[in-house]
């Protein structure tokens, strides 16, 4: 068990990323109750926008001072995308059947990944993206990749600005009431409609800093990177409480954790051999994620949704 | 009764799947039409050859040198006239890796009366799912890639009873009976390694690989470290390679292909964990390199054959190869794809012959190929072509390529003999 | 002179029913006017179609001296009407501060949002007591003074109230009655939605009954106290 530190620190990088992706899907669903399924695709084009940056910079640039342009192209894609997915495919559909916008999610997500599968030069292969170097930090026993830390420190940063933001602002209050109930957001002077393209926007932003720090890590990036990567995401959403934030990123945290305890240790447990590593981490989450929704079917921070938004 | 089912599942899905093949066979469509302009003189019958191989996405680097391979063959026995009177075209399908879109264009193929046989697919799980149609239709079908023994000597081979399950099925590469073997060979008594950790992606390929090579350097007095399994399609192997350097194993062994390979020696060395990785044919690909990098370096892959530019007539395809600037790598399969090609070309002229100089009807004609097939006996490019009672190739030339300066560089060729 | 409120032939549907079929009365600025009629009469729809959460078949509202059909809701607050709905729909998990502030969301003036806070603590004492406190933890009358303060918060020249005293105590009732009565003689214009008719007509300038859909009748609200009809139907007295 002394690997033990490490495979946490493993989860953890892991469940960060799975956790920035997961904040769309909780902010959409927390406002409009929609399952936003093109939001894994939203995180792949911004990492796709983060390429064509690098791309588009000199050869040789250092990736430190690119990196800031890179995250900023990423961004534009990502929000530009999500906005234009709320305004124009889930807004028309607001009012009908929960199925409808459910279905056009579905469409959309495999219309973004034929795009750049078809428009991307390249993109039929695994496209090479930059990293900060390969040579890992030791804290005590365990190894730390610098593209972890960026990871880490982004989602660090993320998470707490966008705390201060909900509970702070006068948009995240606006936001607050409208998760609550968004009629009477309406009575208060509150364009909900408004609050909604945020929602998308703010998780898009997320999503394509997660698309930034996919490509550091992996060092490459596919155009179908959205599709496992969304289905963790959303998963940690539901594990933690779909509709609070904090409840995002603690599901992610706890999936990407669970995934490497399951892949580190299940095989040591006597009669488990057949059960255990990376093959089997997948199905060790989703067991996970049943046995947490049959104890809290509002899943682990469902209670304090006073928080959501 | 299983396969019946298997087949009417297949018809039913092959309309929802129209679309996402549509997708699949774009790139191909344009290259064919520019090739079918400066071959089509005769006034006599054109033929088509299928290709079935993953043309996109997952393993397409190599699976467009099955495509093209099979291209360059069709071009040469139109130019040197190989079949009076015939003119050969090709027809690709994109598998994209999948056994069930492999089964699909497997249909399609069978069903369309110009095609006369098949070359293809790359993965051996892909294979697994379209032998029993092509058995149904009678249909020649010639992998250049599929390594996998059960496909030709039945899942039972290991213990000796040998079953050829379908007639029609030949390969011109040999199998990983012999591939991870001979890797179990050269890890232990070459390169000296006496503690291996194995992994595999559990599909037919890789896990049938990973076994061999785990059976055979135990039996040489090797120590397994450990063994996993990965998903195809998993990115992060983080928590894989902390159990690896756990382990203390100086080497890695992977069974399967170069998508997740090169991730996986990736993050490998950049955990720390500096120890080769070695893999069968699956991961002996110019991308593996391109896109692990530095990472790399001192990385093994067992291939089936010797290297394709070494061998003097191959130079020719090379140059056409090159010359056409098509995509993909035709450093692995796409000699043994042009031999593939020739002898069913060789087969065709053989079926005719025998019937007057003229092709049968089509069923009848593809019957007769099989037997023609059969008997195939030439020299190739990748060296002779004929094949054993089970369809398998008599050649069994191996080669274990190592990274260095970022190339694969032949490091020992030979004959594995058990 | 045009009255503050001027509401002329109005038709709200639910998809093919009728639920007000054109129903014309006008508010003037100062008054407290009263809806009252039974469940079902379309009270609380007129008041949603009023506020913009629901959009009318026909007929024509003007507020101030603008025609209201096709401006959003939000837009519709900051002309200064405020809508305390029916069932109070606070923020149940906001604090009683912030749903005051949210009532205030379109004000700019910190300073005077900061003294309308203090005047609604005026008004409703137990909310200043418990004003770091979520505001589901309150009881039904508490939300409904809360409700009512968060409307005033956006200093709204016509407060519309949706039953307001519905579910409460007899004595929470008269509480809330009593600052209907307070707001008025501040000046406060009101448009009150009342199933108890007797409270609502005894403090309204200008009461007007619904019954499915429609007008029956209209008058002060001594009158309609007094009619006999009412009295019957509405006040229960045989």
């Amino acid at each position: 068990m002394h690997t033990l530190p490490q495979q946490l620190a493993n989860g953890l990088f892991l469940g960060s990323m799975y956790g920035l992706i997961a904040i769309g899907y909780t902010m959409v669903y927390g406002i409009v109750q929609l399952i936003n399924f093109a939001h894994g695709e939203i995180f792949m084009t911004g990492a796709f926008g983060a390429l064509t940056v690098w791309n588009c910079l000199p050869d040789g640039m250092n990736i430190w001072a690119a990196l800031p342009l890179m995250l900023i192209g990423g961004a534009i894609v990502s929000v530009l995308i999500a906005v234009g997915a709320e305004r124009f495919a889930y807004r028309p559909l607001r009012g009908a059947p929960r199925l409808a916008p459910l279905i056009t999610a579905i469409g959309l997500s495999l219309a973004l990944q034929q795009a750049i599968f078809v428009w991307y030069p390249g993109a039929d292969n695994a496209k090479d993206f930059p990293q900060l170097g390969t040579h890992p930090y030791h804290l005590g026993s365990i190894a730390i990749q610098r593209n972890d830390i960026f990871l880490v420190a982004a989602a660090v940063v993320c998470m707490v600005g966008l705390a201060a933001f909900v509970r702070t602002s006068r948009t995240g209050r606006a936001m607050q009431a409208t998760a609550q109930d968004p009629d009477t957001a309406q009575l208060m002077g509150i364009d909900t409609n408004r609050i909604i393209v945020i929602a998308f926007a703010i998780g898009g932003l997320f999503a394509a800093v997660a698309g930034v720090a996919f490509g550091l890590k992996y060092g490459q990036i596919t155009y179908n990177m959205g599709f496992q990567a969304g289905l963790k995401a959303f998963t940690a959403a539901v594990l933690g409480g779909i509709g609070n934030i904090y409840g995002a990123m603690l599901g992610g945290l706890v999936l990407g954790i669970a995934e490497a305890c399951a892949t580190a240790y299940i095989a040591n447990i006597p009669g488990m051999h057949q059960l255990g590593g990376q093959g089997w981490a997948n199905v060790w989450a989703f067991v996970l994620l049943i046995v947490v929704l049959l104890v809290r079917p509002q899943g682990l921070l469902g209670e304090r949704v006073a928080d959501r938004a | 009764m299983r396969h019946r089912s298997l087949l009417l599942l297949t018809t039913v899905l092959t309309t929802g799947a129209l679309t996402l093949t549509a997708c699949g066979s774009r790139s191909d469509d344009g290259k064919k039409s520019g090739d079918d302009g400066s071959s089509g003189t005769g006034s006599n019958i054109t033929l088509t050859i299928g290709v079935d191989a993953p043309l996109t996405g997952q393993n397409s680097a190599t699976g467009l040198g099955l495509q093209y391979g099979t291209q360059i063959a069709v071009d040469d026995a139109n130019s040197k006239k190989l079949v009076p009177g015939v003119t050969f075209k090709v027809k690709a399908l994109d598998d994209k890796a999948l056994p069930a879109t492999g089964q699909q264009n497997a249909t399609a193929l069978v069903q369309d009366s110009n095609v006369i046989a098949t070359v293809g697919p790359l993965n051996s799980g892909v294979a697994e799912s379209m032998q029993q149609v092509f058995a149904t239709a009678n249909m020649v079908e010639i992998s250049p890639a599929n390594t996998n023994p059960d496909l030709t000597q039945g899942k039972d081979w290991a213990s000796g009873k040998k079953v050829r399950p379908f007639k029609t099925y030949f390969r011109t590469a040999t199998t990983d009976a012999n591939q991870g073997g001979f890797a179990a060979d050269y890890a232990y008594n070459t390169l000296k390694k006496k503690n291996v950790f194995v992994v595999d992606d559990k599909q037919a390929y890789g896990a049938g690989l990973a076994a061999i090579f785990k059976g055979k350097f135990a039996s040489l007095g090797g120590k397994i470290a450990g063994t996993d399994h990965v998903n195809t399609g998993d990115t992060d192997y983080s928590a894989l390679v902390t159990k690896i350097k756990q382990s203390h194993a100086d080497m890695l062994y992977y069974g399967g292909q170069y998508d997740e390979s090169e991730l996986i020696t990736k993050q490998l060395k950049a955990g720390g964990v500096n120890i080769p990785l070695m893999g069968g044919d699956g991961m002996y690909s110019d991308t593996y390199i391109k896109t692990a990098g530095k990472a790399a370096t001192g990385d093994l892959a067992t291939s089936v054959g010797v290297p394709v530019s070494t061998l003097p007539a191959a130079q020719n395809f090379i140059k056409a190869y090159k010359a056409k600037g098509y995509p993909g790598d035709y450093g692995t399969y796409g000699g043994y794809s042009y031999d593939a090609a020739t002898a069913i070309i060789n087969a065709v002229k053989t079926v005719m012959d025998a019937n007057g100089g003229k092709l049968p009807a089509m069923n009848d004609a593809r019957a007769k190929l099989v037997d023609a097939v059969q008997k195939t006996d030439f020299d190739g490019i990748a060296g002779h072509v004929s094949f054993d009672q089970y369809g398998d190739t008599t050649n069994k030339q191996l080669t274990v390529y190592q990274v260095k300066n970022g190339a694969w560089t032949a490091v020992k060729s030979g004959v594995y003999s058990g | 002179m045009t009255a503050l409120l001027e509401v002329e032939d109005l038709r709200v549907a639910y998809g093919k029913i009728e639920a007000v079929k054109g129903i014309s009365f006008s508010v003037e600025a100062g008054q407290v006017v009263t809806l009252i009629g039974t469940n079902g009469a379309g009270k609380t729809t007129t008041l949603r179609t009023l506020s913009g959460l629901l959009k009318p078949i026909g007929g024509r509202v003007t507020f101030d001296g603008k025609v209201l059909s096709r401006i959003p809701p939000h837009k519709i607050v900051s002309l200064g009407l405020a809508h305390s709905p029916e069932g109070r729909h606070i923020f149940p998990r906001l604090t009683i501060e912030q749903n005051l502030l949210l009532g205030a969301f379109l004000r700019r003036d910190s300073a005077g949002i900061t003294r309308d806070v203090e005047r609604a603590y005026e008004l409703f004492p137990i909310l200043g007591e418990r004003r770091k406190q979520a505001a589901g933890t309150l009881s039904g009358g508490e939300q409904q003074m809360l409700a009512m303060g968060r409307a005033l918060m956006s200093q709204p020249k016509l407060l519309m109230l949706d039953e307001p005293s519905m579910g409460l105590s007899p004595i929470m009732m008269q509480k809330i009655m009593s600052t209907i009565v307070e707001l008025r003689s501040q000046g406060t214009t009101i448009l009150l939605v009342e199933q108890n008719a007797q409270a609502a007509l005894s403090l309204a300038d200008h009461a007007h009954v619904m019954e499915i859909g429609t007008i029956k009748l209209s008058g002060t609200g001594q009158d309609l106290l007094h009619d006999e009809g009412v009295r019957k139907t509405y006040l229960g007295e045989d």
